[in-house]
């Protein structure tokens, strides 16, 4: 294919993903009797949705937003900060370039270490390294702690799949302005309505023109099913076309626990899942705004997921999946 | 122990050093991946098993599928036992892989119980707070066992890049049966040039499952990372009894074919036999032995835990 049809057709498709999502959220905001605004959708809400569109719905307000910063949720954050950090101090931008022979390795707990204290210094600026420098102030060195761990691991996983050195064309998504290795990602894209979709890749290999090709990736610490793995593709894919006005080629998915790389092409049905996840969420929005107080869990989908559902207790269907005799636990009966 | 076996192994690198140890155990893992994959295409056949749904295999249900089958289905439901014995080994733990980070010395039981709580685990400081007075005795002897830790524990230089609670999973038959650990400290290996070193925790007195343990997750970590790590060690907390081993061939394909013969006994399971109970000093503890006709044909020394 040449270059000019390359170029032309990953913007073509871009536009198609663009204009078929504004389409079905449109029709969905349509049917609403009361207002739906300030819906704001990333991967997790997506694939929440996917899995279990009641759960989805009783979370509420509370499971809709950000929740704030915790060591749990701030940790692939700031494994990427660090990792960027250690490349930064080794003056080797990130991209695109040929990666330096000589750049060490990077420790993970060290690299995360150093960009810690980079961020309580206020070296490095970004909503995650105001949350770092919030909790040294604080001296809460426990949730310094529990970060760290988690990543820590999350830089060990990334490079040790990955492979070292980088790929000499990766950026690694940071959302540090300071640091001229970051790779900046336009995230966020807000479409008619007041819905707004968030890509949250974590690195990106090759440019992101309309000439050549680009992948998303994205590490996973520990892999989900195929299934999930699947859906994720398809939401950051729409996300990243929405947001770049380019379809990616491919996401390439690192797996920590399994030391895979996965990858999925990107292609109309992918994108067209993508649509159909987001879609989804917004419609469940408009159920949820219809709800009573007692919401309904008519259509839920039981799965193992049920067991750590907050809403369990209250979910018929839920319950009598969990309480089936015959049900499998990690794929053998189990006797209560 | 751990600190002389890392001064000698940082001596050693692996691109040079004992070239034919090295070649044997990569022969070794070769033949472990091919007896376990064989096994689970074999019983994935008949398992009904799917990526989305997968048989998973962890260290305890293998442990429990060659021991006694009965008791591995009993995965989803709690061992009787002391729960401050079990609270202790989270401490400890918890402790261990603070250190294994860096953390400033001496680790507490405060910054312990901390740490465990920033992590949203709170049944340490739940139970400390539902024990009142007597979360004094608990938090003396956690005290004494973190005093023994904080001792043993060397400093790790960041070249063994330390890792904890690392997530260890080998899929086999096409995703359908899984093979899964996480592993409390790992040092090395890929992608560093040291040799790979396990340790594994235990809050109280050493015993010999530590090593099966060990053995286990040797396994899991050289299918995953293709390169077999050269020791284990299992650290004991309470007494603080350190074995250390050197991974070998035999120890490889020994762990292979446990799992191929606990992937032949779940499959046995999934085809609708009836798992067989093996009684014995382990019905004790067991959180099925409530209603099982093998465990209550034999008598105990010593107390029987409550179920």
């Amino acid at each position: 294919m040449s270059l000019t049809a390359l170029a032309s057709g990953v913007r073509q498709e871009a536009v198609r993903v663009r204009d078929e999502l504004e389409r079905r959220v449109a029709t969905e905001l349509g049917t609403a009797p009361h207002a739906v605004s300030d819906v704001y959708i990333g991967w997790f809400a997506a694939v929440d949705a996917a899995v279990c569109s009641a759960k989805y719905r009783a979370d509420g307000a509370h499971g809709w937003t950000f929740p704030g910063w915790s060591p749990a949720l701030a940790a692939a954050a700031v494994g990427r900060a660090a990792l960027g950090h250690h490349l930064h101090l080794q003056h080797r931008p990130s991209h695109p370039a040929m990666t330096p022979p000589a750049v060490p390795l990077p420790d993970p707990a060290g690299a995360v270490r150093a960009w810690m204290q980079a961020a309580a210094r206020g070296d490095s600026r970004s909503p995650v390294a105001e949350w770092v420098a919030d909790r040294m102030a604080e001296k809460d060195r426990a949730a310094l702690a529990a970060c760290a761990a988690t990543a820590s691991r999350w830089v060990g996983g990334f490079v040790r799949v990955l492979g070292w050195p980088l790929p000499g064309d990766l950026g690694i998504v940071t959302d540090d302005h300071d640091n001229p290795v970051a790779f900046r990602w336009r995230k966020k894209h807000r479409i008619s309505g007041g819905v707004t979709i968030a890509g949250s890749p974590d690195a990106v290999l090759g440019k992101v023109t309309s000439g050549a090709s680009h992948s998303l990736v994205i590490h996973r610490p520990s892999a989900p099913t195929d299934t999930g793995l699947s859906e994720r593709a398809a939401f950051e894919a729409v996300a990243a076309a929405l947001s770049t006005g380019l379809v990616p080629s491919e996401v390439l998915f690192t797996l920590g626990d399994t030391g895979e790389r996965t990858r999925l092409d990107v292609d109309g049905e992918l994108l067209d899942h993508g649509i159909e996840l987001i879609e989804n969420v917004v419609h469940q929005r408009v159920v949820a705004s219809t709800e009573p107080e007692t919401r309904a869990f008519d259509d839920a989908t039981p799965s193992p997921a049920c067991g750590f559902c907050d809403h369990r207790d209250q979910c018929e269907p839920g319950q009598g999946w969990l309480d089936d005799p015959c049900r499998r636990y990690g794929g053998l009966p189990q006797l209560q | 122990m751990l600190a002389d076996l890392l001064n000698s192994l940082a001596a050693q690198n692996l691109s040079s050093h004992d070239a034919p140890r090295r070649d044997a155990l990569t022969d070794a893992l070769d033949d472990a991946r091919a007896v376990v994959a064989a096994a689970a295409e074999q019983a994935t056949s008949v398992g009904d098993w799917s990526p989305d749904e997968p048989l998973r295999l962890t260290k305890d249900r293998i442990r429990w599928l060659l021991q006694c089958p009965r008791r591995a289905l009993a995965a989803g439901s709690l061992a009787p036992g002391n729960i401050d014995d079990l609270l202790l080994g989270v401490i400890v733990d918890a402790a261990a892989k603070l250190l294994a980070l860096g953390a400033a010395r001496p680790v507490t039981v405060e910054a312990t119980v901390a740490f465990l709580d920033a992590q949203e685990d709170h049944q340490v400081s739940q139970h400390l707070a539902d024990i009142g007075e007597a979360a004094h005795e608990l938090l003396e002897e956690a005290a004494l066992r973190l005093d023994h830790l904080n001792t043993l524990w060397p400093d790790i230089a960041p070249q063994w890049w330390a890792r904890v609670e690392e997530p260890v999973r080998v899929p086999l038959a096409d995703r359908t049966v899984l093979l899964s650990g996480r592993l409390d400290i790992v040092l090395g290996g890929p992608p560093t040039d040291t040799a790979g070193v396990i340790v594994e925790i235990k809050g109280g007195r050493w015993h010999d499952s530590a090593r099966s343990e060990t053995h286990f997750y040797s396994l899991l970590l050289g299918l995953r990372d293709g390169v077999s790590p050269s020791h284990v060690v299992s650290l004991a907390a309470a007494d603080g009894a350190t074995h250390v081993e050197e991974v070998r061939p035999a120890i490889v394909g020994s762990v292979a074919r446990q799992v191929a013969t606990a992937l032949e006994t779940a499959t046995s399971i999934a085809a609708g036999e009836v798992p067989e109970a093996r009684p014995g000093r382990q019905c004790a503890t067991c959180p099925v032995a409530g209603d099982c006709p093998a465990a209550a044909a034999i008598e105990f020394t010593g107390d029987r835990a409550a179920a």
